[in-house]
């Protein structure tokens, strides 16, 4: 939970930046390798490769090497975290609740 | 109550209300259910009185503990109502909680089946709000979430 904060802030930044979003999109349709993606931005591959470090470094893509061949992939519970912070709460509280629940209707309880 | 803000739940328990307080109020009682296991809940102060300390740590190995809670009661009306807060820390200092402060009004009453259980939880602005607006990003946002639902749609086809 401590680091909730600073993972928001990285997936923000990284997400503020047009060419990144559309990067994340892109990865939407599934992994592809740098190459690929480079060639959808009018840029120069360093250039591109900045963003794509950035990405990585936000935890909003992973990035894996296979011979010569770096493939960027999404990482869709990363990017959940900029989904809803209230259904996040909701959610602890809810399961809060069933285990608050089984514990009291537990037979061992009773007793 | 702020749709954006704050959000309720609401349940009927089959225990008696008794039970239900109990699993709030006793600390080995409430290690039990605080937390999501695999991680440990250890209690340091459950006072339940109004101005009482709520202080709870949690545990990935059960060895070292680091805080999860460190909040107070406001409100106690016993096997009632249950309000604390975690915006004062346990010592009364005005705190900022990650990611959110809230306050937490818990209430129980008789249902034929056992408890009706109801919780409203309020927040303060996320920190994370803010932080959106400081970037510019009010903008953008629109944008993304076109985009995370054109991400997820994509992921149907």
């Amino acid at each position: 939970m401590a680091n909730y904060l600073a993972a928001l802030d990285e997936v923000f930044v990284a997400l503020a930046d047009p060419t990144r979003r559309e990067v994340v999109r892109h990865l939407g349709r599934g992994p592809k390798s740098v190459g690929d993606l480079a060639r959808e931005f009018p840029m120069t591959l360093p250039s591109f490769l900045k963003h794509v470090r950035t990405l990585e470094a936000s935890g909003l893509i992973s990035t894996a090497k296979s011979g010569r061949v770096r493939t960027c992939e999404l990482r869709r519970d990363r990017l959940a975290v900029v989904d809803d912070w209230l259904a996040d709460q909701r959610r602890i509280w809810e399961e809060r609740t069933d285990r608050l629940e089984s514990l009291v209707t537990d037979p061992k309880e009773q007793s | 109550m702020n749709p954006e803000l704050d959000l309720t739940l609401e349940r009927v328990i089959r225990a008696p209300r008794a039970a239900v307080w109990l699993a709030w109020t006793d600390p080995s009682r409430f290690e039990q259910w605080w937390i999501p296991s695999p991680l440990t809940c250890r209690v340091d102060r459950l006072e339940v009185r109004p101005g009482g300390a709520m202080v709870t740590r949690m545990s990935e190995d059960g060895t070292n503990f680091v805080p999860h809670m460190d909040a107070s009661f406001l409100v106690v009306e016993d096997r009632e109502r249950l309000v604390f807060t975690n915006a004062i820390d346990s010592t009364w200092r005005p705190a900022n909680p990650q990611p959110v402060a809230m306050t937490a009004e818990i209430t129980l009453s008789d249902h034929p089946d056992g408890t009706n259980y109801h919780v409203t939880v309020t927040h303060a602005d996320p920190q994370a709000r803010a932080h959106h607006e400081q970037l510019g990003f009010l903008e953008g946002w629109g944008t993304v979430t076109d985009q995370l639902a054109e991400i997820a749609e994509s992921q149907g086809r």
